[in-house]
């Protein structure tokens, strides 16, 4: 195909495409569908930041995923595991988010869409260590509302935070 | 025997490889070459600092970081092209030209090759492009929107500067300027193509990216091949064409043979001529028609078909017996 022919073709695609309310668009529809439905969160312990005790879950995403979700009117499906597999399900479209500590230097960078960094601690070697969560890939919806709702929550995560140093 | 001045003023006439006029449209060229290197340094930058995960938006970077290479290769060719020969280099540098333009030819080819390659690639495994947020001067907004402010930028500039690269190239009959400035005429279609790609992700149509960086790729691809094939065409010596189709022969040929022919005492002719970057380099083969040609006749020759155009900078006439020579197909 001829570049101009493809530019005519692909504008047009582009106008005609229904309803351009938001972007971006879910290629698979998972913020609309989780919107009053359910979210499936992947997560894998690691505290401060997630925690399981006899069935009872805590930590700052916990915490955090939780009132996103209730935000959205939706139902947290939680699924325990280890990183790996996790991400995974993510990559298979079984899960629409997974936490667990989770930074910025993860390895699953091109088998999810890393948030941005809603908080950053220093490491147990003294350099920065910015946190983020995992969507799935090229959910872009989700991503941007994950990442609106982490954004307005900086602060209180990082008091939160502060509190629990001793 | 020549006086040691008269040979420094032949030395520095034929140095100067330009009648005056085309020396301005030279400076001209120069001027719109250094300009587009400037242009290209701000939407280089513009473009890396919203650079996000789509493919298409790379494969536009890409392709601006890759039209450094026509202004460069044109502005350092032009310095080296006319250095006086030397010892070493007998004929001078004017292949420089020639040479500059096959290593942007290789450049492009490469890297178009690439594109395509890497784009099909993602879009065989289908990998949505994930694009978040970006805060901008305490505003935040989908990221999207940022990468197609940059590519917003680089449509419409090449364009212009693309134009006005055409009637320069015209004039100097200059291959590296024209393939530059047609270059540059047609990137506005890459960065349109770049912004349908970002577009296509924030409206969930994920494959439309990698098929926009596809097009681009190929666009790029297709840069280099054209290119190459004139660049080798002049290596390989092949007959002197015009400077925008590879496969017209340059009026300049004919010329030559009829400018001699003309000329008292020629009987028959026959003309090779090859370009030598920006000039061409002609020997004429000349049968005398009566008496032997002596050596004035020779210079009254060569003086002739070096007034048919000013490209032809190394001509050499030669007296033989009879044409065609065994070795040359009739011209």
């Amino acid at each position: 195909m001829r570049p101009r022919t493809f530019l005519a073709v692909a504008v047009a695609v582009l106008v005609a495409a229904p309803g351009c309310a938001a972007i971006p668009v879910d290629p698979e529809g998972t913020l609309e569908r989780a919107s009053g439905g359910v979210l499936r969160v992947g997560m894998s312990e690691h505290e401060p930041w997630t925690a399981l005790d006899d069935g009872e879950r805590s930590g700052v995403e916990v915490r955090l995923i939780e009132e996103f979700a209730a935000g959205r009117d939706a139902d947290v499906e939680w699924q325990d595991g280890g990183e790996e597999s996790l991400i995974e399900q993510l990559h298979r479209g079984e899960l629409d988010v997974v936490v667990g500590g989770l930074t910025e230097k993860t390895p699953w960078v091109d088998a999810a869409a890393l948030t941005r960094p809603y908080v950053v601690v220093t490491g147990p070697d003294g350099s920065p260590e910015p946190h983020v969560m995992a969507a799935r890939r090229g959910e872009n919806a989700l991503l941007v509302a994950l990442e609106r709702f982490l954004l307005e929550h900086e602060a209180a995560v990082a008091d939160e935070l502060d509190g629990e140093r001793p | 025997m020549t006086t040691r001045s008269e040979r420094r003023a032949k030395t520095l006439a034929e140095r100067i490889e330009l009648p005056p006029a085309k020396t301005r449209v030279l400076q001209h060229a120069v001027r719109l070459e250094w300009l587009t290197i400037a242009f290209l340094v701000t939407a280089v930058t513009a473009m890396y600092l919203a650079l996000g995960s789509s493919q298409a938006m790379k494969a536009a970077w890409i392709e601006d970081l890759l039209s450094f290479l026509p202004p460069i290769a044109f502005l350092v060719t032009n310095r080296v092209r006319s250095k006086e020969p030397t010892r070493d280099h007998p004929f001078g540098f004017h292949r420089s030209v020639s040479v500059g333009y096959l290593v942007a030819a290789v450049a492009l080819l490469t890297m178009g090759t690439y594109l395509v390659a890497e784009s099909a690639l993602g879009l065989v495994s289908a990998d949505h492009v994930p694009i978040g947020l970006v805060t901008v001067f305490g505003y935040t907004f989908w990221a999207g929107w940022l990468m197609i402010a940059a590519l917003t930028y680089t449509l419409v500039p090449p364009v212009l500067l693309g134009r006005a690269k055409l009637t320069p190239a015209r004039e100097l009959h200059d291959k590296v300027l024209y393939a530059d400035a047609d270059m540059n005429k047609a990137d506005w279609q890459t960065a349109a193509a770049g912004i349908v790609g970002v577009l296509g992700i924030g409206l969930g149509l994920w494959w439309l990216d990698f098929v926009a960086a596809i097009v681009i790729g190929a666009s790029i691809g297709y840069d280099g091949w054209k290119n190459l094939r004139t660049a080798l065409s002049d290596l390989m010596d092949s007959r002197a064409s015009v400077f925008d189709d590879r496969t017209t022969v340059h009026p300049a040929v004919a010329g030559i043979r009829d400018a001699a022919l003309a000329e008292r005492g020629v009987g028959a002719v026959q003309v090779r001529v090859r370009e030598e970057g920006h000039v061409f380099h002609a020997e004429v083969f000349v049968v005398p028609s009566g008496a032997a040609l002596g050596l004035g006749d020779l210079d009254r020759i060569r003086d002739a078909v070096r007034g048919v155009d000013w490209k032809l900078h190394h001509v050499v006439v030669a007296p033989v017996r009879e044409l065609p020579l065994g070795n040359l197909p009739p011209s």
